[in-house]
């Protein structure tokens, strides 16, 4: 594809790394997630999801390297899910995604133990109320 | 290609709002060490929060167009919108990449124009013999 193309010759030449960093995100899936972000979004120039690939890389760079950081410090090789929470919650910047992390926390627990009680909180155990 | 071939209606809008796994779980296997491994949890979890991170950033970039009457939210609203939103880091690079990008189109549509010009003259010869 001639865009993927042109990353990759952006992108060796912008950071001066090896040709094989490249830009491979589907711009056109890019652009319909800045769609949905909201009414206001009306239209969007072709350089923005470029531009969005290459600041998605850098997020996901930023947010894997300070997950690993936990997960190496419990010994472990493998990344998980709770890695990304706590770098998620220690890192500032990525305040934005607290809320999503609840709710994503909820969900799996609803999916792990269906019977409990729905207001049953994260990381907290309240003693049930019987008849 | 797809993994959610026979799924129904509510997964394949589901997928529709996340960049594909294997796309970001190469970039974050890029960045680990290479007897490092990812859970499929975790990739997941890091297709949710670049979603997150999308809508986000063009949100502000957005309202930033709003307010100025234009619309048509482009790369420099996108760099603003970032720095607005604590991604200091990631400006500067992504300036620079936005202004190669420029360049390298700029280029591109002149080299086109010139061969343009050279092969519609040489395809009204080839027509006119």
């Amino acid at each position: 594809m001639r865009k993927a193309g042109l990353y990759s010759r952006i992108s060796s030449s912008s950071s001066g790394r090896s040709g094989s960093q490249q830009h491979s995100l589907p711009l056109a899936r890019i652009k319909k997630i800045m769609k949905k972000s909201g009414d206001g979004v009306k239209m969007i120039s072709g350089e923005a999801p470029i531009v969005f690939s290459r600041a998605i890389e850098l997020f996901i760079e930023e947010l894997t390297r300070k997950s690993w950081v936990l997960a190496a410090e419990g010994k472990r090789r493998t990344l998980q899910r709770d890695d990304v929470v706590s770098a998620i919650h220690g890192t500032d910047v990525f305040d934005f995604l607290v809320d999503l992390v609840c709710v994503s926390d909820q969900q799996n627990k609803r999916r792990e133990s269906p019977v409990e009680s729905e207001t049953e909180t994260v990381g907290s155990k309240r003693p049930k109320v019987g008849p | 290609m797809e993994d959610n071939i026979g799924a129904d209606d509510g997964s394949i809008k589901e997928q529709d709002r996340l960049l594909p796994i294997a796309n970001v779980g190469r970039i974050m296997k890029q960045i680990l060490p290479p007897n490092a491994k990812v859970s499929k949890e975790a990739k997941e979890m890091m297709q949710e929060c670049v979603s997150e991170f999308i809508g986000f950033v063009t949100s502000e970039a957005s309202e930033k167009c709003r307010k100025e009457r234009r619309k048509t939210v482009n790369g420099d609203d996108m760099c603003w919108a970032m720095e607005a939103l604590g991604f200091d880091n990631y400006a500067g690079p992504l300036r620079r990449y936005l202004h190669r990008y420029r360049d390298f189109e700029g280029d591109k549509a002149n080299q086109d124009k010139a061969m343009n010009n050279s092969s519609v003259s040489k395809g009204v010869e080839q027509s006119l013999s």
